[in-house]
């Protein structure tokens, strides 16, 4: 056989695309240029594709393709692409700035991760069927995904680096979805990413007209509202 | 058949109205577009009374008695919101025409804004009422966030653009919450169910096999679509986006919010709540629903104490009925379920009243301040002001008012599993609630004469007024027999016995 026939290839495959998406998330948090971080993002979702597309290959699942062509497409290609244009289109000042200072953001995202891991090893099935499900090492780096973007929504002041927070958010649960079940009906698939789709979109016109009617993207300001 | 109906009314009506330019063929159509669709949910929940659950599609839509009667009070709400649209969004053209509101104007493109957004908002909802897939019912929640975005920043000023900003990053965080539970649902039955079909997804398949899942996964779902869900139906601490976007959004959107949406929102945790109890059984759920739905309550009181502006006022009134909602749920047993509906249904009546009341006064007074120049509304608005307080009244749990037997059956709820405490603490926040409600609404309508002219403006807003206040007091006496048997067979879904 083949290595590119074998599942356990596959398998280490995946696990390794994973530790790089669990690293470039915590380059987000201690990165502190915009755009340095939608490229980041970029890179993520491309690994995120190709995670989908290794699992749909050794796994025989045809439907997890449309997942990794839906993900290569707007949240490697498209998404990205928009973001920066935003960016450079309102002028802001391009730099992030979060509450918590950097070093001890990239300790809460440690803290996080560690977590996560306690978290999915309660999922852990040992006497599981061989070929279904991944190890638990990709559930636990969806769930820091998901908990390290919530971290940064939380954390960041600016709308656009907030989007780009739930966007990270996203991402993490994309790859929980397909590690666990190895995608869920397609039918949820498509809803989902158009969804995505559609709420960074109007997320990011929002934006643009909080930069109309407030001259800065500061969400800090946002506060006349109270009680 | 007929489900199909319910779903495409409000659909064809969105799609017909984003083509027309003007404004009265819009209003008729939207106008229409609510009879028919309070007509579908009326035959629906008639059919499902008479033969027992609806199916369409290999069971891919599905309407039990729950979901006909939450179809049932969306549409109604839906319903009575046409009118008073019609005759609201009149109004502001009128008074910009006469120069009296001088910060916004409203083009014509803003309210074809309106007329198409609002029938697909009104779509979503129906959707999340009648899927039957777990995943659609995500997408369909979902979809309610993103059809009422553009309607809160409708007026386009400052205060709304926060207001949406608010909603939208909320709503985004908590329905991917309510996203994650799903997939750990489909994770937790994988092994049981297998396979990679869509109907695994199904809440009609899902329930008989609930008691097999796998117990750990499913209570982190549980754990994760209650956040999720209960920031859509804002359950405190998520709650923070409501009084925003209540108070920014136009009135008849916001009477859909405060109802049908929160309804909806319930409805789908109500869901999750029978998969997790059958799982684990329901002290686990009911435990955490207890706590939220407490604190809930409680984090409304002092907002509703001071408040000073009408409209927040009642989007914390909106917050603690939520909160009461999901208590009685968490009391379970026979009596938790059928105090939780009932007091949903007699909310989606009372709730739009009031709402299309604040809305009268602030477009004759300007403003929604408790505080400034207000009061003596008796004297300018004949209709509004005494019908807003006698919705206050109801809507505070006076007896004989309808809620008042709704809140009574969730104390009863409440005794009968034994929560002495929290049903003490309950009663406690209820009559503060009460106290400020009363206190807020007698300084609003009595007093001296605020020198405004005298007249309602149109009957477009004064007969939704007068209709649902005939039909709150007329629920106080009588439910007619129909609705108790739909809300009956809709709480013995949600019955779960340990």
């Amino acid at each position: 056989m083949f290595f590119w026939q074998d599942p356990q290839f596959g398998n280490k495959m995946i696990t390794l695309m994973a530790a790089l998406v669990l690293v470039i998330q915590i380059l987000m948090v201690s990165q502190r240029w915009l755009v340095t971080n939608i490229r980041a993002f970029g890179v993520q979702s491309l690994l995120l594709a190709c995670i989908a597309w290794t699992i749909a290959y050794f796994n025989h699942a045809p439907h997890i393709y449309w997942v990794a062509a839906l993900t290569l497409i707007f949240k490697a290609g498209l998404l990205p692409v928009v973001l920066e244009r935003l960016v450079a289109r309102i002028e802001i000042r391009q730099e992030i700035e979060p509450f918590v200072n950097v070093p001890l953001s990239v300790l809460v995202a440690g803290m996080l991760t560690l977590l996560a891991y306690v978290v999915s090893e309660s999922f852990h099935r040992p006497n599981e069927p061989a070929g279904h499900g991944l190890g638990h090492n990709t559930l636990a780096v969806a769930i820091a995904v998901f908990l390290i973007g919530f971290f940064m929504m939380v954390n960041r002041r600016k709308a656009l680096s907030q989007v780009l927070g739930l966007l990270c958010l996203e991402n993490g649960l994309l790859l929980a979805a397909i590690s666990l079940t190895y995608g869920m009906p397609l039918i949820v698939e498509v809803g989902i990413f158009f969804d995505v789709l559609v709420a960074s979109l109007l997320l990011a016109i929002l934006v643009y007209r909080i930069r109309e009617t407030f001259d800065s993207m500061d969400v800090s300001r946002l506060s006349r509202l109270r009680g | 058949m007929i489900i199909i109906a319910l779903l495409l009314i409000p659909l064809l009506a969105s799609a017909i109205t984003a083509a027309m330019r003007n404004p009265r063929r819009m209003e008729l159509v939207y106008l229409l577009s609510a009879v028919g669709s309070f007509a579908a949910a009326v035959w629906l929940a008639g059919e499902v009374l008479r033969s027992g659950p609806v199916a369409w599609g290999n069971g891919f839509l599905y309407a039990d008695h729950l979901s006909a009667l939450v179809a049932l009070l969306t549409a109604f709400v839906y319903l009575v919101s046409a009118p008073y649209a019609i005759g609201y969004f009149r109004q502001e053209a009128k008074d910009h025409a006469s120069g009296e509101i001088i910060d916004e104007k409203i083009p014509s493109s803003r309210l074809r804004l309106y007329y198409s957004l609002t029938p697909l908002f009104g779509f979503s909802m129906l959707l999340v009422t009648v899927a039957n897939n777990l995943g659609v019912m995500w997408v369909a929640a979902e979809g309610t966030t993103l059809a009422s975005i553009f309607l809160v920043t409708f007026y386009n000023r400052r205060n709304s653009l926060e207001a949406a900003w608010k909603y939208a990053i909320l709503g985004g965080v908590g329905l991917s919450m309510a996203l994650f539970g799903t997939v750990l649902v489909y994770y937790a039955s994988y092994p049981i169910l297998g396979g990679e079909n869509v109907s695994n997804l199904n809440w009609s398949v899902l329930v008989d096999s609930a008691p097999r899942f796998d117990k750990t996964v499913m209570r982190l779902a549980f754990i994760l679509a209650l956040l999720g869900y209960g920031t859509k139906a804002g359950l405190a601490p998520m709650h923070t986006w409501k009084p925003d976007a209540y108070s920014e959004a136009p009135v008849p959107v916001v009477a859909l919010m405060a109802t049908a949406v929160l309804d909806c929102a319930l409805y789908a945790l109500a869901r999750f709540y029978v998969l997790t109890a059958r799982c684990l059984g329901p002290a686990f759920a009911s435990q955490l629903l207890i706590l939220f739905g407490l604190l809930t309550i409680g984090i409304a009181v002092p907002f509703i104490l001071q408040q000073r502006s009408y409209r927040r006022l009642l989007a914390y009134s909106s917050i603690d009925h939520g909160g009461i909602m999901a208590l009685s749920l968490g009391f379970g047993g026979v009596l938790g379920p059928l105090g939780m509906l009932l007091h949903m249904t007699f909310h989606s009546v009372t709730k739009p009243l009031l709402f299309f009341c604040a809305g009268n006064f602030q477009q004759h007074t300007g403003n929604d301040s408790l505080k400034k120049g207000a009061g003596g509304l008796l004297h300018t608005l004949p209709v509004s002001a005494p019908m807003f307080l006698l919705a206050t009244l109801a809507v505070t749990g006076t007896p004989p008012f309808s809620m008042f037997q709704s809140e009574f059956t969730v104390l009863r709820a409440g005794f009968a599993a034994q929560h002495i405490g929290v049903v003490i603490v309950f009663v406690v926040l209820v009559v503060a609630i009460f106290c400020g409600f009363f206190y807020h609404a007698s300084q609003l309508v009595f007093g001296a004469p605020n020198g405004l002219p005298r007249g309602e403006f149109s009957r477009w807003k004064t007969w939704p007024v007068i209709g649902l206040s005939l039909i709150v007091v007329l629920l106080g006496f009588w439910l007619p027999a129909p609705l108790y048997a739909l809300v009956e067979g809709a709480a013995r879904i949600l019955e779960v016995h340990p």
